[in-house]
């Protein structure tokens, strides 16, 4: 999962140097990266415990 | 009174400045992984992954010009960013929370810190400044209105820098690619370090 989400801001870095016009996949894709953090994040986080005795 | 505005070729440069910022923070961030071995946890790589995006979402303004979208990009980015490393950081100041374990304790325990220090600060809480440094610097940003207007021809040399530092981007970005590829493969990455292969040869 954290692969595929570098793997998207690579491309993303990549359309960027190939592609000089204004193209909406560029940030579509570093977007996409960070919800894929957020659900990583999501997934780390034991919601049902410690998330709730450190609050 | 005359308004200070910006011209969009040097709120490009500025933004050049700030994605060389980043990847220098990024590649300073692999020397203290290696000098160290020091395999980096999962929140520590989405740390990674939030600074390479604040880092595109600049260059997107150095390559297609100035843009409120692409500050947006670097705003949500740093949020992202700062919200894990505040996540890290109250993690290691809670004492009734075993990093060891990654279980709540109702005994306080010394809670040690991940990673060594850097400057007196860790790698997390040296996050939280740098996300917040970007937030307050991208906001200023947006103050400056001149650099949206449709700039005239690009000098040369503007598009050059701005393929140097796309370059320099996609170079650390599959860097990364690949050093997340060898430590974590296509699924979970191990929380606590754990040694691998590529980094104890």
């Amino acid at each position: 999962m954290m692969t595929l989400t570098f793997g998207l801001l690579t491309i993303s870095g990549l359309l960027l140097l190939l592609r000089r016009g204004a193209t909406p996949w560029g940030w579509a894709l570093v977007l996409a990266a960070l919800a894929l953090g957020v659900v990583i994040f999501a997934h780390d986080v034991d919601f049902s415990s410690n998330l709730g005795l450190q609050l | 009174m005359k308004d200070v505005d910006l011209s969009p070729d040097f709120a490009r440069v500025l933004n050049f400045v700030g994605v060389m910022a980043m990847i220098a923070i990024l590649l300073g961030a692999y020397a203290y992984q290696f000098s160290y071995r020091d395999v980096p946890c999962t929140l520590c790589l989405l740390q990674r992954v939030a600074m390479l995006a604040v880092a595109t979402g600049a260059a997107m303004n150095l390559m297609l010009g100035p843009s409120p979208r692409y500050y947006g990009v670097c705003l949500v980015s740093a949020l992202f960013g700062i919200g894990i490393s505040i996540r890290q950081s109250l993690l290691h100041i809670n004492p009734f929370f075993d990093t060891k374990t990654g279980e709540p304790t109702l005994e306080a325990t010394a809670n040690p810190p991940f990673g060594e220090s850097v400057m007196g600060l860790n790698l997390y809480v040296w996050g939280v400044v740098i996300f917040a440094v970007v937030i307050l610097a991208a906001a200023v940003m947006l103050f400056f209105q001149d650099q949206f207007k449709p700039a005239r021809r690009e000098p040369k040399w503007l598009g050059r820098l701005a393929v140097v530092g796309v370059a320099a981007l996609l170079v650390v970005a599959a860097l990364e690619t690949l050093t997340t590829f060898l430590e974590c493969g296509l699924g979970d990455c191990p929380n606590n370090g754990g040694w691998t292969w590529w980094i104890a040869s």
